[in-house]
């Protein structure tokens, strides 16, 4: 990414290189909103609202959401279910694994705070905010596939939003 | 054989070793010593009348004055179920293992020792593999258990 977060800093010293900046920032931004590719990362039952939200009825694919098995490939990790802190460190790991620029949507009450699982219970990490930064949660237990797309679309925006200078490592 | 035959096979048959508790809602409960455990696994197993040959399920108790073990064994031929219980001290509760009886005891002995502190005496392989690896904060099924971030749900 180091071609990108320089580019306005060169582009912007000559005349009427800040059109140069906008146009490359707006075909990143549009090609990386609607071609995010998620990592299959169910481990309980928002998966399954997750898979539901894959399939015909309400169809991924449309906003170019294709499901992948590896995180090298993937630009969004959906943590779709209850994070246990057996789990966590593996949570980390694909998430270290993915390539930047990446994002991480938190899908239900459990990766939110515990869900469910917040009293009386020694297993369940409450909010995978400690392990990962995430930039879109989706509360519900499980959210409904509407809810679900309703915050990729959010993602979306907030990638379209993005300026080429800001981007941050996270 | 219907609960009330098998009632009256092992009251005639094993009343010494073991005796009816009323708490068996569903199954008949019987509660044995746990010295003699594993040789009455063996017998209820090899019995004729009877054979146990499936292991289901094994279940631990924290009452906090007592730890308590129940086993529940059936029988695939028989089409018969049977809970049995083994009470044990609060202070270091151990018990011996009868996976030589049902193969299947190991991995629910280990369970049961990882989550609530009960030793598994002549154990093979008496290791942790459900909880993560670097825990140490002691056996989280226990009533009297706490963490820093255990959070009991609050009196309403």
């Amino acid at each position: 990414m180091g071609i990108i977060k320089k580019l306005p800093v060169y582009s912007e010293k000559i005349p009427g290189g800040g059109i140069v900046t906008t146009s490359v920032e707006q075909i990143l931004n549009f090609a990386q909103a609607k071609s995010l590719w998620y990592l299959l990362f169910g481990t309980a039952c928002c998966a399954i609202e997750l898979m539901c939200t894959g399939a015909s009825r309400y169809d991924f694919d449309r906003l170019g959401m294709i499901f992948r098995a590896s995180p090298r490939q993937a630009d969004l990790i959906i943590a779709a279910g209850t994070i246990t802190k057996k789990m966590a460190p593996r949570l980390r790991t694909l998430y270290d694994q993915m390539a930047e620029p990446r994002y991480v949507i938190a899908m239900g009450g459990c990766t939110i705070k515990g869900g469910p699982f917040y009293y009386d219970s020694y297993s369940v990490e409450k909010g995978i905010d400690h392990i990962i930064p995430v930039d879109v949660y989706i509360p519900g237990c499980p959210p409904r596939p509407e809810s679900l797309l309703e915050g990729c679309i959010t993602l979306q925006k907030q990638i379209q939003k993005r300026k080429l200078g800001d981007w941050q490592e996270k | 054989m219907t609960n009330e035959e098998l009632k009256s096979y092992i009251e005639t048959n094993y009343a010494s070793l073991l005796t009816h508790n009323e708490a068996g809602k569903y199954d008949l409960l019987f509660i044995v010593d746990a010295a003699n455990l594993v040789s009455v696994c063996e017998k209820l197993r090899d019995d004729s009348e009877l054979l146990f040959d499936y292991f289901c399920n094994l279940g631990g108790i924290d009452t906090t004055e007592k730890f308590e073990a129940v086993y529940n064994i059936a029988s695939t031929k028989k089409k018969i179920r049977l809970d049995i219980k083994v009470i044990l001290p609060h202070e270091n509760p151990a018990v011996d293992s009868v996976q030589t009886v049902w193969p299947a005891a190991n991995w629910y002995e280990r369970e049961m020792w990882e989550l609530y502190g009960i030793h598994i005496n002549n154990h093979d392989n008496l290791t942790r593999f459900l909880l993560h690896d670097e825990w140490d904060e002691g056996y989280p099924m226990r009533k009297d258990w706490d963490a820093p971030d255990f959070i009991r749900f609050p009196d309403l």
